[in-house]
């Protein structure tokens, strides 16, 4: 455990320092919610609820996904700098290492996702204490799941330049075939289809039920089958990010590491 | 009856390959403790593997290794626990204060914060970074870094302290401060062993292994191996080098090495005048000198310690 807390600690300590993170990272999301949920939300009516009301749990998905996923480039940075070989030359346990930086992506996306919270009134989301629980649990679970697809991720690249290129490659299409902008009720069969396949539609889905309620048109999955899949996820991205720290260097040096040597 | 003294390191038969490139190719060696050990030789030698496998970061293809009689990938974290390791790369976060990298260390060591306080605080002292303790490391200069680094090494208390190219970008100062605290290391029990292609600071070893192509090509005190090329050591150049071998050899020389002609000889003073009268090409420098452990490495393998490698030998993602 005193692993796991060191990793949080450290990856909490280089999050705090740079504020300019903090405040940019809320800024895509405002922008959803306010000049896009604005513009679209004068011509679309989702159950007769405001647009802005319905896209709320997606774009809190949005902040957490990309947050959670891009917290892992210290992962690629560490191992650039060298400062991963310290990691894994001490006796923490690789699954601390694992654990403790999902842990670590997480708390960071939650802090992002928690000031964003702090605007549903604006959008008319009222809260009561039991849904502000409700809603931080499925946030946490979300938030968990996102970091643990940015640790795997981060798990193979040696290139800060690269990964994120192949984040985004990732991310945006899981963001949009996820209904965090749109309800996938209505939605044609093979774009349902894929929200199957994707985490963050199971994420979105269930932060709406617990900011909006269970009602017709805004739960897509059962709450079960959300936090099962959640859970799944995160498991097992975060055992194939360990697997990958306990190779040491292995994993990042080609049969070409060698070729002046005949 | 005595007990059996445990090697600090022992080496046998280690072999590692990388696809089809044998980085390592059988490397036999043995450590003891509070030895000061080097591993001399050129970039692409195969040092940086081996430490990598004494650090359990990678596993050997063939052969075994143990750290203070503990198997490095049978017994991973116990051997984790006995070392403690200087990187060619820095391992420390520059986002953190010198103080605080110490504490971050002892934490993923498992230690308990007030031990870690107390050894962090008397390394600071004796490393003389007691009034850098407060700055964020990025904040250092290259000489400070690096003792941070070898504060970060030595705050879990290993038994063995592997050094691997510590020295690099260091000036000549900030060099000699450096290897006087590591020599007191070793003065007070502790094994140490570093890597270097530098040859004097491989003269501070007790004992040094020649490495060359992922073998060890000759291992003695520096006094032995410098002694294995007799009296002294003429290096020749010429207006033409290759004819000058032939000459040479012709006339029962044994020139060596690759840049220029080596001679090793028992009374090189007898030698020279002889040469520079009989040479049949005009001799564009003569020197005499003792042998040096670059002599030793040239005479074993034909190439110099210096010696750039390949462009193709760059490193991959910054990992070796």
């Amino acid at each position: 455990m005193r692993g796991v807390w060191a990793i949080v600690v450290l990856d909490l300590k280089r999050f705090l320092q740079e504020r300019a993170r903090l405040v940019a990272g809320l800024m895509q999301p405002l922008l959803y919610l306010f000049v896009l949920g604005a513009g679209l939300g004068a011509s679309i009516q989702h159950g007769g609820a405001d647009y802005r009301k319905f896209i709320f749990p997606g774009v809190v998905g949005l902040a957490l996904l990309f947050t959670a996923t891009f917290a892992a480039i210290t992962i690629v940075f560490d191992r650039q700098i060298g400062f991963f070989k310290a990691v894994l030359v001490s006796p923490v346990s690789r699954a601390a290492i694992g654990v403790g930086k999902v842990a670590a992506g997480a708390l960071q996306a939650m802090m992002q996702g928690v000031v964003l919270l702090l605007f549903a009134p604006l959008v008319g989301v009222h809260l009561g204490v039991v849904e502000v629980l409700a809603v931080l649990g499925a946030m946490l679970l979300a938030a968990l799941t996102f970091s643990a697809i940015g640790v795997a991720l981060a798990s193979r690249f040696t290139s800060t330049t690269v990964f994120p290129i192949m984040s985004n490659a990732v991310l945006l299409p899981m963001f949009f075939m996820s209904g965090a902008m749109y309800p996938l009720a209505p939605a044609p069969h093979w774009l349902k289809a894929l929200a199957h396949l994707d985490p963050v539609a199971y994420a979105v889905d269930l932060m709406r039920q617990a900011l909006l309620g269970s009602g017709p048109g805004i739960a897509f999955f059962p709450v079960w089958l959300d936090i099962a899949v959640l859970v799944g996820v995160t498991l097992i991205l975060t055992w194939a990010a360990v697997r990958v720290f306990a190779r040491g260097e292995e994993v990042n040096l080609g049969p070409t590491a060698f070729p002046w040597r005949k | 009856m005595c007990a059996a003294i445990i090697p600090a390191v022992e080496v046998e038969g280690l072999v590692k390959n990388y696809g089809k490139v044998e980085a390592l190719c059988g490397i036999d060696l043995t450590v003891g403790a509070g030895e000061l050990f080097a591993l001399l030789g050129p970039n692409g030698a195969g040092k940086t593997t081996l430490f990598s496998i004494l650090s359990t970061l990678r596993a050997p293809t063939a052969g075994r290794a143990r750290v203070l009689g503990h198997d490095v990938v049978a017994e991973r974290d116990t051997v984790r626990r006995s070392i403690g390791i200087v990187f060619q790369e820095p391992a420390i976060e520059q986002s953190l204060s010198v103080r605080d990298n110490l504490r971050l260390i002892g934490s993923l060591y498992g230690l308990k914060s007030s031990d870690v306080r107390r050894r962090a605080e008397e390394l600071l002292a004796k490393l003389q970074l007691t009034e850098a303790a407060g700055r964020k490391a990025r904040t250092l200069s290259g000489g400070q870094r690096r003792r941070v680094e070898l504060a970060r090494a030595l705050v879990t208390d290993p038994g063995v302290l592997f050094l691997d190219e510590a020295t690099l970008g260091l000036d000549v100062d900030a060099r000699r401060g450096f290897w006087k605290h590591v020599r007191g290391l070793a003065n007070t029990g502790r094994a140490v062993v570093f890597a270097t292609h530098y040859m004097e600071e491989a003269e501070v070893a007790d004992r040094i292994a020649l490495i060359a192509d992922g073998r060890i090509v000759a291992l003695d005190t520096p006094q032995a191996l410098k002694a294995r090329m007799g009296g002294g050591v003429i290096r020749l150049r010429t207006e033409d080098d290759a004819r000058a071998r032939e000459w040479l050899t012709g006339r029962g020389y044994a020139p060596a090495g690759a840049r220029e002609i080596l001679l090793e000889q028992n009374d090189p003073a007898s030698v020279v005048p002889i040469l520079l009268r009989e040479l049949p090409m005009r001799v564009e420098r003569v020197e005499v000198h003792a042998p040096s452990l670059e002599d030793v490495f040239l005479k074993l393998t034909g190439r110099g310690l210096e010696d750039e490698v390949p462009a193709s030998e760059g490193k991959k993602g910054g990992w070796r």
